[in-house]
């Protein structure tokens, strides 16, 4: 960005200081820079319409079947923390990202880096947790790759998972086709594994009684599934970013405008304790075992029900609609009766004082 | 300057000499310095605390009476606001 | 969250709505001078609630916005020093300097991190008597008797290795610059209540008594806020200017003791400079002489900075309430939070990042 003056009425600003030039940290929040930077930095090289639409999976037609592929590096500091490691991030994290393009995941890769020095007892408990989680899912590690580097690189361990999986021309939930008159339904209650990790992390140093809720999304994708077919218009998982990105990029893909309903929004109170004391905005916190789903609204109550039927999703709840007004925009209806827009974060949420 | 929230202490210890404390923040616990309200709370009291330090104990015979106060303003009546949700909560 | 949610009940909330405006009988145009009262006010669309019966004007309540230019560069120099670890707020990351912000000197290599609370820098220090760690003591009188303690410890653990950037400064001269400009057009104020937790609120008596407004010490909440309100209307519309306490759960009339102590024991009064107003006289806080080896500025020789800030910017009028941050020709094209050209634009409580994330397209959703 260079700095930029404005010359009418002599107004000038103090100069800005954004010449980015090289990566920061806040590239990797999942907000405005990450966009960005995708958009600047890797579309003009590598685009193609598939890679265009930004889907959690990309689905490719190979030899007559549909294929759902999709990839994801995981480099979560600390490797464990309350309710998992690191592994079973990456075991749960690609199979979601298949099961919310609607594709039923058969197989995983699994690449890693290995910082030497990294005990073997850590290994092990991350590489059993890959092994559970595939097996819980139905899925196998198919192949996969090992790298070490020396000490002081790859923060212990680093491990990327792609996977692929069968898709249908019956069941295609995508961000792009969420429509005026749907509504929006999340799973399970937000914010848990964020606040975990951070806790974890020993950074801010606080306790907190919250786990991880790293979870395979398919038996909730197959229920609504069962329940509603095609009539589940989106799905997504809201990892990093939290809900609020994932609500604006389905916004953005899908043309429309999104209106949530504060109060609706199931958070637990150890999250809105942390997010209290930290200054966060708990919809900007990551989950790892939640989906966001857009069905009409005439549907909304099969959808309640087949997400309630199952233990992930006991604590399933509407939590607003989709309108034709304010395309791309996401907002917040709050009880006293005020709205406010729920914007794309640049960067990464901070500790604040203020 | 201004993110101050309250909190319940419950725990109580000195750390070199300078009194500290175990805060829960509605299930979050942090170390908080309890100083400057040293001579005032014990455990089971609530304080407002900011970067990690407790700056006031919360006065709850005042907390109670402003939120009694502030219900006798309000009438039983239902806002339309309310009704919408009742209506929501129905049609789920 | 006990003392926390029963302040947000939307019931009461619209209900001391409807008295305000049942109460005024004109608009009046009040200011809240703190950021975290901005934030919920933007943030729950009480401005645009209150619209007819009550204008708020922001003031400049967000140390991050008003720490001066130079401040930020010396604290930018600092931290590309190979030889310091430079802790922070989170609020500071952002802010640009003349050249950089704090985040881009951490992508070049400088050891800068965020702390939530002072004493875990002077933890820190203690910790790594190798590394010098530098922290950037930004606050108003809210914060003061955290980075007093701060430097209080690592005197009392006899650190060598930890020193403070000071940029703190003083509301009441803030509020009297601004009731003293010839377009101020606030006629009643929301007192900041964690300052006033810290510091009481005799300060304030003079100055509701001097320039015949009213004060009413306000929390946080919405309802807090819409009861501060209500009170500072009620006041107008009976002609009355005093001090009033709406914070009534923390702050008491003489403030926390102890921490004033504390803070007159490390701090003295000085003048400050404030970023888009200009100095102000006796506004800020300084290390005194005793604890001069705990100050940054003079442990460590800070020439050849150039600070460039020019000669006119709008941030100035924003902060003093004089301009709305959407009337700002930049705001929203030339400076959004990715590319702020000031810091109201960054500091997630400044007057502008707050329109911009909250308030934006206001005009076009529907209400």
């Amino acid at each position: 960005m260079s700095t930029d003056t404005l010359a009418a009425g002599g107004l000038t600003c103090p100069a800005p200081a954004t010449d980015v030039d090289r990566i920061q940290l806040g590239h990797g929040s999942g907000g405005k820079m990450s966009a960005a930077l995708l958009r600047d930095r890797f579309l003009p090289h590598l685009g193609n319409p598939t890679l265009a639409q930004l889907g959690d999976a990309a689905v490719l037609a190979v030899g007559g079947a549909s294929l759902a592929l999709s990839t994801d590096t995981f480099v979560v500091h600390p490797l464990e923390f309350p309710g998992g490691n690191i592994g079973d991030l990456a075991v749960n994290g690609t199979l979601n990202d298949l099961a919310m393009m609607g594709a039923r995941p058969q197989a995983l890769s699994a690449g890693f880096v290995l910082e030497e020095g990294l005990p073997f007892d850590v290994l092990d408990r991350v590489v059993r947790a890959m092994g559970r989680a595939a097996r819980t899912a139905g899925v196998i590690v198919a192949t996969g790759d090992t790298k070490v580097v020396e000490r002081g690189k790859a923060d212990g361990l680093y491990v990327n998972t792609s996977g692929i999986g069968l898709v249908s021309a019956e069941f295609r939930p995508a961000p792009d086709q969420a429509r005026p008159g749907d509504v929006v339904l999340v799973s399970g209650p937000l914010g848990r594994h964020g606040i975990a990790v951070l806790a974890a992390r020993g950074g801010i140093d606080f306790e907190v009684d919250l786990e991880s809720d790293s979870a395979y999304l398919g038996p909730l994708v197959e229920r609504l599934r069962e329940a509603l077919g095609p009539d589940v218009h989106t799905l997504r998982d809201p990892t990093r970013g939290g809900l609020a990105s994932t609500l604006n990029e389905i916004a953005a893909a899908s043309d429309v405008g999104i209106a949530l309903r504060e109060g609706t929004i199931p958070i637990p109170e150890a999250v809105a304790g942390a997010c209290e004391m930290l200054g966060f905005d708990p919809l900007y916190v990551a989950n790892e075992g939640v989906l966001a789903a857009f069905v009409p609204a005439a549907r909304a109550g099969d959808a309640l029900a087949a997400l309630r039927s199952h233990p992930l999703g006991q604590h399933a709840a509407v939590i607003g609609r989709v309108v034709a007004d304010h395309r791309g925009m996401v907002v917040l209806e709050t009880g006293i009766g005020g709205t406010r827009i729920v914007d794309l974060l640049p960067g990464d949420q901070l500790p604040r004082i203020c | 300057m201004c993110l101050g929230i309250p909190g319940k202490i419950v725990e109580r210890h000195d750390d070199r000499g300078l009194p500290m404390g175990v805060v829960d923040f509605g299930g979050v616990r942090r170390d908080v310095c309890l100083a400057y309200v040293a001579d005032e709370v014990q455990v089971g009291d609530y304080a407002i605390v900011h970067v990690g330090f407790a700056i006031s104990k919360v006065d709850e015979e005042e907390a109670r009476r402003t939120y009694q106060a502030l219900r006798e303003m309000s009438r039983l009546d239902e806002l339309d606001w309310m009704k919408d949700v009742a209506d929501r909560a129905e049609a789920t | 969250m006990k003392y926390l949610n029963e302040y947000r009940d939307p019931v009461l909330a619209r209900r001391l709505i409807e008295q305000i405006r049942r109460e005024a009988t004109r608009p009046w145009v009040l200011m809240e001078v703190c950021g975290g009262q901005t934030h919920t006010i933007v943030r729950q669309g009480l401005d645009a609630l209150l619209e007819g019966a009550v204008e708020m004007v922001h003031g400049p309540g967000c140390p991050v916005c008003v720490t001066p230019l130079e401040q930020i560069d010396r604290a930018l120099a600092l931290a590309a020093r190979p030889d310091v670890v430079f802790t922070s707020f989170g609020d500071m990351l952002r802010v640009p300097g003349s050249e950089c912000d704090l985040h881009q000197i951490r992508a070049r290599g400088g050891n800068v991190r965020i702390v939530y609370s002072p004493l875990d820098a002077v933890e820190l220090a203690r910790r790594t008597p190798d590394r010098h760690v530098v922290f950037f003591a930004v606050g108003f009188e809210t914060t003061a008797p955290a980075n007093a303690m701060a430097v209080w410890r690592a005197r009392e653990l006899g650190l060598d290795n930890f020193s403070v950037l000071v940029s703190h400064v003083t509301v009441p001269p803030a509020m009297t610059a601004i009731l003293e400009s010839s377009d101020n057009r606030v006629q009643g104020f929301l007192a900041a209540g964690h300052v006033c937790t810290v510091m009481g609120w005799t300060e304030y008596e003079p100055i509701a008594a001097r320039y015949r407004v009213p004060i009413v010490v306000t929390g946080f909440e919405p309802l807090d806020l819409l009861e501060g309100m209500l009170l500072a209307v009620r006041q107008l519309e009976q002609g009355r200017h005093e001090v009033e306490n709406q914070y009534v759960r923390s702050v008491r009339r003489d403030g926390n003791q102890p921490a004033q102590e504390l803070i007159s024991q490390v701090f003295e009064l000085v003048d400050r400079s404030w970023r888009g107003i200009g100095a102000i006289p006796r506004s800020g806080l300084g290390l005194r002489e005793e604890f001069a080896r705990y100050d940054a500025e003079r442990r460590f020789a800070l020439d050849g900075i150039r600070t460039v800030e020019p000669a006119e910017c709008r941030a100035g009028d924003v902060l003093r309430g004089v301009l709305k941050p959407m009337d700002c020709p930049a705001f929203g094209r030339l400076c959004t939070p990715e590319h702020p050209l000031g810091a109201p634009m960054v500091s997630s409580e400044g007057a502008c990042a707050a329109y911009y994330n909250y308030g934006r397209f206001r005009a076009s959703l529907p209400v």
